[in-house]
């Protein structure tokens, strides 16, 4: 398969599970299960296979700017780099959406959150932990209002 | 298990919108760490941070009304269906006004193309279901007889959000119209007084539009002190009027090419 085929194909295999994750009820664990393991099990397959057969050849490494970009040169690299993303970011997605219901945000406002993921992993990480975290002082802020009985 | 007994408490809608405002506004300062561009005369995270600061009081005023409801009025689907169709003008709002900050580019008045047309009709009207939806909440507060509200305090939270309704509509309406809040051309670098960024220099209807918002806050505290004083709520409707008069008179002030304050 060329590189742009791999690239297509990572992406149809994570659209559904953003979907799932975004839209979908969450009161069967089967369905919870498919972005929270399967896809990413998936996808890290792929991810394996590909830096097993390309990672030698691309002639680049970790330690400096210069040898990843060496190593992203290498197109089948560069589609392992993207499916690195797709599988972990989708990872987080399920660890964020189960954080927010724990906490009992609401699916709309977490639908934002889980697209800011879907978009832009860590921005997204950090918007959900935060949220989750800000609650807690919040409600002990609304608790000192003592309501004036009428 | 102690996590299923948390996700027993489910926070009040608007107490996580209140939350999810005060997020933007960490990550809006946050911001302004690494970032020196401007948008006009502002930096570009300016904006982002006073639209996420005006949404926190919009919502904790909200999350305050809520919890003075009996639980069938807090818990019912009315209020459940405003706090929804809110969350996702104030996000989809947020998420566009953001967008545009980074790329210091104008959301609002801003009618580019087609795309950007397109976004700023859908914040305006965005911005109509954010200020409809205090209305809904006020309506609840009026008809609970079981809410925990002094009469001056009920009748404040009900003319505040009328109020505030019907004077943003005119002044943030007329802003909309304009395609910009000023009157006049403030020339590049001109004064703008401080914290809010208001023009001391030509006539700018953001003040009209601010005493109009907080008409939601003003009035309901106003009910609050003449419960406290004993004072019948009767009063409240001056206040209103008052405060009304305010936000007109500070509107005919932008109109005429006037500043709040000149600089």
């Amino acid at each position: 398969m060329t590189p742009d085929a791999l690239f297509s194909l990572a992406g149809t295999l994570a659209l559904p599970g953003w979907a799932i994750l975004i839209f979908a009820p969450r009161r069967w664990p089967a369905l919870n299960a498919v972005p929270a393991v399967v896809l990413p099990l998936v996808l890290s397959a792929g991810y394996t296979l590909l830096i097993l057969a390309y990672f030698a050849g691309a002639g680049g490494d970790f330690s400096l700017i210069a040898g990843v970009r060496q190593l992203f040169m290498d197109d089948y690299v560069l589609v392992a780099g993207w499916v690195h993303y797709l599988a972990f970011d989708m990872i987080v997605g399920a660890l964020a959406a189960g954080l927010m219901d724990r906490a009992g945000i609401g699916r709309i406002v977490q639908a934002f959150v889980l697209g800011t993921v879907f978009l832009f992993g860590p921005l997204g990480y950090l918007l959900a932990r935060s949220l989750v975290g800000a609650l807690g002082p919040m409600g002990l802020l609304a608790r000192t209002f003592q309501p004036q009985e009428g | 298990m102690m996590s299923l007994s948390i996700s027993a408490a489910r926070p009040d809608p608007f107490l996580t919108l209140t939350a999810a405002a005060a997020v933007l506004l960490a990550l809006a300062v946050g911001w302004s760490a690494v970032d020196h561009r401007m948008v006009g005369d502002a930096q570009v995270w300016v904006k982002p941070a006073k639209f996420a600061l005006s949404f926190i009081v919009h919502f904790a005023t909200l999350a305050l009304i809520m919890r003075v409801l009996s639980p069938e009025w807090r818990e019912g689907r009315a209020l459940g269906l405003t706090a929804g169709v809110m969350a996702t003008a104030f996000l989809g709002e947020m998420a566009y006004i953001f967008v545009q900050a980074a790329q210091a580019q104008p959301s609002h008045f801003y009618v580019s193309d087609g795309f950007h047309s397109i976004m700023y009709r859908l914040m305006g009207f965005g911005a109509v279901l954010l200020i409809l939806g205090p209305l809904v909440v006020a309506w609840a507060a009026v008809s609970d007889r079981a809410a925990a509200l002094g009469p001056a305090t009920r009748a404040g939270i009900g003319w505040g959000a009328a109020a505030s309704f019907v004077l943003t509509m005119i002044t943030a309406g007329t802003m909309g119209a304009r395609l910009s809040h000023f009157v006049g051309n403030p020339p590049p670098g001109a004064p703008t007084l401080p914290f809010f960024g208001w023009s001391a220099a030509v006539g700018d209807l953001r003040p009209a539009h601010f005493v109009a918002l907080h008409a939601l806050q003003v009035l309901p505290l106003a009910g609050l002190l003449l419960d406290r004083a004993g004072l019948g709520a009767g009063a409240v409707r001056w206040v209103a009027l008052g405060w009304g008069a305010l936000s007109l008179g500070l509107y005919a002030q932008a109109l005429m090419g006037l500043p709040l304050i000149r600089l």
